[in-house]
């Protein structure tokens, strides 16, 4: 790692070096031109060689290296380096100290592994437990370890292992991991490989919420850790995963090697750098010009056509499991009325949307929740557009407009509501224009106001804490992949009793959809839950606690010449150790 | 002499205080819940009890003045507390994005400085002429290009259309370069944000040294130069310019001071790893600790420009020494 000191001096000598360029020159010759011309001039060569001595991968020696590796492994293309490029610094991503869910989540996870990972349809599938074995009572977890699975610094990964990561997140409370493993009220080791987790109430989302979430510590290095979130660990951070972490220089870069001895096998790509960029406009025009590989975040709807019809480039695409949604405050009238709010469903073109904000990169909402590429969504839900039936359902329930303003009244009161929507996001601003001008057609006026960020949530969801009430009428709102890919995350979104209903921010109430979303909550059997779920998702659309307007794709953008493994996971997207691994080794 | 340096240091000291009170409230004045302010947006699926540790842990449950005393004690120890996102401590964070920054700053205030300097002389000098004007109207035509916009098309042209110069970063991801080659690749980087900072802060310099000459060309000693037979040369370099330069240094000492503020625009476009990034990505990830040892940082440095400009002031020009 650089030191700063290496940098002060550095700074130094081209201090001096501009200063006698610049002492040197004519009055009348502009010295900036003159040294930007001859520094670009006398360095084409050394760019050159460094790409080489890098053993970076210019796309003209690709093939080669591709050959030659293929040799080697004797399946499969591997690739000797690859430039990756994210936005935003994430730190020295240990599980403490990654800065994003996305990507820092999944950088880390390129280090460390999971007891369960999930595939590419978003299902959990054992990964370092070899075997997940659930008491009758959903209490009870027991997991057989892989055998032979050794950490980054050659030491035995055990049960041991285990227990002390569950027992560690607990005792140094912060973030995810501690959050998800707050359910845990014992863990045992027994032998070197076998593990009991006991929880303290039924948890049917435990494998994805958790077991495929939680990074597993190394006891023999994090016991000696206090203070993990500003601990500075010399060298590497040790993990069981695919790349350990060799170099990070802040704002600047990761570099991570591949690990020979990875228990699914080696990695496809041996060297992955990932450059940091300040936005995703510097990104793209890096992978316009070759200077990574494959951008790791999610491109806009407007960029998938442009740079997909550019050279080598290609576009992954699939679900992400986030949401737009609308949002109001059904406790209050008129919003507390079924007829609004199923009028309100009913006005909005969802294909519109799709077609007009996201150019067709998002998939339709369903009334009922539930995304329609998840294995739990119900087909029978039915999601329609029809502004007549709307105005008919407005008109027989009393709300109409006595003035003739366009506009009708409830309560005498005319139905104008400011739609709240923050500034930071130019595509759920554009949405809620839509939405708003869809709004008018049934005589519902909606004033979009775009707000700071921080407002916005005030207004929404004060305090974080459904216990402090709500402060909106109507709102743009969305959720993203851990609560929307996760059904059972649905007693959280619509039960009226605050200790559940955690996140219902639209203050629904409804006896019956409280009953299903409790009985989800507990329920273990996989045929009943899907049944349940199915039957949550008829009374959503019924009901609509809010109105789900679509899901956004993921899109990304790879250079195919460089590496074509990529695997697109639902709901993560390609930014996961699947799409570096062999296609055998992947669950 | 003694006491109008007291009084000066007074009246600075003063104004730190103030932006260190303010530096301290604004947060505390803002909208939203402090707590987001500190644990980010995962603060909402956060456990009432988890929420309780956290405002203990950050002290919001002490009476404000107690804060505001702890708020002291950490900066005089120069203890910036650590990120929120990151967990780093933030003065090292500062530290090493301290040199990208001057190295910018520095190498485009050095460029712009000269070049607005002999630019504007040059335009005083020939005043009305063909030459004077085409300079004017360059400059203000370079004045009204955005910086961002500016950056963004050396970079589709250098770095995509041509590809002789790196588009960002400061040098080469992992390169493993050392010594000359890793100058010369620092160099690389540097171009295309230097000469764009450099294109949109010349103007300024410019601006403000033409007419400072233009002022100083009207006094009766360049007619009394003239008269004795000085040469037009001489009469330019070391009676004209020599005089107009003060204020023109003045604008040069107080950009020295925001030159450690970085560049948030130019060190974004060129994703350059720098303060104002830094910055930057504190206010999009809400990472207030760090924008507010950032800000703290900027309010030492404009100040302390502003006083080596009062100090170098009177070295420049004698009248302003009797003043006190």
């Amino acid at each position: 790692m650089t030191t700063v000191n290496n940098r002060w001096a550095a700074l130094l000598l081209l201090l001096v070096l501009v200063l006698a360029a610049c002492s040197s020159t004519d009055d009348t010759a502009d010295p900036a031109d003159d040294g930007g011309g001859e520094d670009a001039a006398a360095s084409d060569e050394p760019d050159e060689d460094t790409d080489d001595t890098d053993t970076d991968d210019p796309d003209a020696d690709d093939t080669d290296a591709d050959d030659t590796d293929a040799e080697d492994t004797g399946d499969g293309a591997t690739v000797a380096s690859m430039r990756a490029a994210i936005t935003g610094d994430e730190g020295t991503l240990t599980p403490y100290t990654y800065v994003t869910g996305f990507p820092g989540w999944n950088l880390l996870m390129l280090q460390y592994d999971s007891l369960m990972q999930i595939d590419v349809d978003g299902v959990p599938q054992p990964w370092l437990a070899e075997t997940v074995d659930v008491s009758d009572d959903g209490l009870t977890y027991d997991l057989t370890l892989v055998e032979g699975v050794t950490w980054h610094d050659g030491e035995p990964f055990t049960a041991d292992d285990v227990v002390f990561t569950v027992d560690y997140f607990l005792a140094n409370a912060a973030g995810r991991f501690s959050r998800n493993l707050g359910a845990v009220t014992e863990a045992t080791a027994d032998g070197d490989l076998g593990v009991t987790l006991t929880l303290e109430a039924p948890s049917p989302s435990f494998p994805l919420s958790t077991l495929s979430d939680v990074p597993i510590l190394p006891e023999h290095v994090w016991s000696t850790v206090e203070d993990p979130e500003t601990h500075q660990f010399e060298g590497p951070n040790i993990g069981t995963g695919p790349y350990t972490l060799e170099e990070y220089q802040a704002d600047t870069s990761y570099r991570l090697v591949a690990n020979p001895d990875y228990f699914r096998g080696a990695p496809t790509v041996e060297e992955l750098v990932i450059v940091q960029f300040a936005d995703d406009a510097g990104a793209l025009a890096a992978i316009r010009s070759g200077e990574v590989d494959v951008v790791f975040d999610q491109i806009a709807p407007e960029q998938v056509d442009l740079l997909g019809q550019q050279g080598t480039i290609e576009i992954a695409q699939g679900p992400e499991y986030s949401s737009q949604l609308l949002y109001f405050d059904a406790s209050k009238a008129p919003f507390d009325d079924i007829a609004v709010r199923q009028a309100m469903s009913l006005a909005v073109d969802r294909q519109d949307l799709v077609d007009t904000v996201f150019l067709g990169a998002a998939t339709v909402g369903s009334a009922g929740w539930i995304h329609p590429d998840q294995p739990t969504f119900n087909g029978a839900v039915e999601t329609t557009t029809d502004v007549e039936q709307a105005n008919t359902l407005l008109e027989d329930a009393g709300y109409t407009d006595s003035d003739g303003d366009g506009i009708r009244e409830a309560d005498g009161e005319p139905m104008s509501y400011e739609l709240l929507t923050p500034s930071g996001d130019s595509l759920r601003l554009r949405t809620a224009e839509l939405v708003a001008a869809m709004l008018a057609d049934i005589g519902i006026q909606a004033n979009v106001s775009s707000v700071e960020q921080a407002t916005w949530e005030e207004a929404v969801w004060p305090g974080f804490d459904v216990a402090n009430g709500r402060n909106y009428d109507l709102a743009m709102w969305g959720w993203s992949a851990p609560i929307q890919a996760d059904a059972s995350r649905v007693a959280s979104l619509v039960h009226s009793e605050i200790e559940i209903g955690s996140l219902n921010l639209t203050a629904f109430a409804d006896p019956e959809m409280d009953e299903v979303a409790q009985a989800l909550t507990v329920e273990g059997d996989d045929a009943t839950r899907t049944e349940l779920i199915g039957e949550l998702q008829s009374l959503f659309a019924e009901r609509l606690p809010f109105v789900t307007l679509l899901y956004p794709d993921g899109a990304y953008a790879y250079d195919a010449a460089v590496y074509d493994g990529w695997a697109f996971v639902n709901g993560q997207g390609i930014v996961s150790k699947l799409s570096l691994l062999e296609p055998a080794a992947r669950p | 002499m003694g006491r109008f340096d007291t009084r000066r240091i007074g009246q600075y000291g003063l104004v730190l205080v103030i932006a260190v009170t303010l530096n301290f409230l604004l947060p505390r004045l803002m909208p939203g819940n402090p707590l987001a302010l500190i644990a980010g947006v995962d603060v909402g699926l956060l456990t009432p009890d988890q929420r309780a540790e956290l405002v203990t842990e950050f002290g919001l449950d002490t009476p404000v003045w107690q804060q505001y005393v702890r708020y002291w004690q950490d900066l005089l120890t120069l203890d910036l507390g650590y990120s929120y996102r990151s967990g780093q401590a933030i003065l090292g964070m500062l530290l090493e994005r301290l040199p990208w920054t001057l190295l910018l700053t520095g190498s485009a205030l050095l460029i712009s400085g000269v070049i607005g300097i002999v630019a504007g002389a040059i335009s005083a000098w020939r005043r009305g002429g063909a030459l004077d004007l085409t300079l004017l109207t360059s400059m203000i035509g370079l004045e009204s290009m955005p910086a961002f916009w500016l950056g963004m098309l050396l970079i589709s042209g250098f770095a995509v259309s041509l590809g002789v110069l790196p588009s960002f970063g400061a040098e080469t991801a992992v390169s493993g370069l050392e010594g000359w080659d890793r100058l010369v690749d620092i160099a690389e980087h540097a171009v295309l944000p230097v000469l764009t900072l450099s294109i949109v802060s010349t103007p300024g310099v410019y601006m403000t040294m033409r007419y400072s000459m233009l002022e100083v060309l009207g006094e009766d000693f360049i007619r009394t130069g003239r008269a004795k037979g000085a040469t037009e040369r001489r009469l330019l370099f070391r009676h004209v310019a020599r005089n107009a330069l003060a204020p023109v240094l003045t604008v040069l000492a107080l950009r020295l001071g925001y030159a450690f503020g970085g560049t948030v625009v130019i060190e974004t476009v060129f994703s350059y790893p720098g303060l104002g990034r830094l910055v930057f990505e504190a206010v999009g990830g809400r990472d207030y600790p760090v924008m507010q040892a950032a800000f703290l940082v900027f309010t030492f440095a404009v100040l302390a420009a502003n006083l080596l400009a009062e100090l170098v002031y009177p070295l420049l020009d004698p009248r302003t020494r009797a003043s006190a």
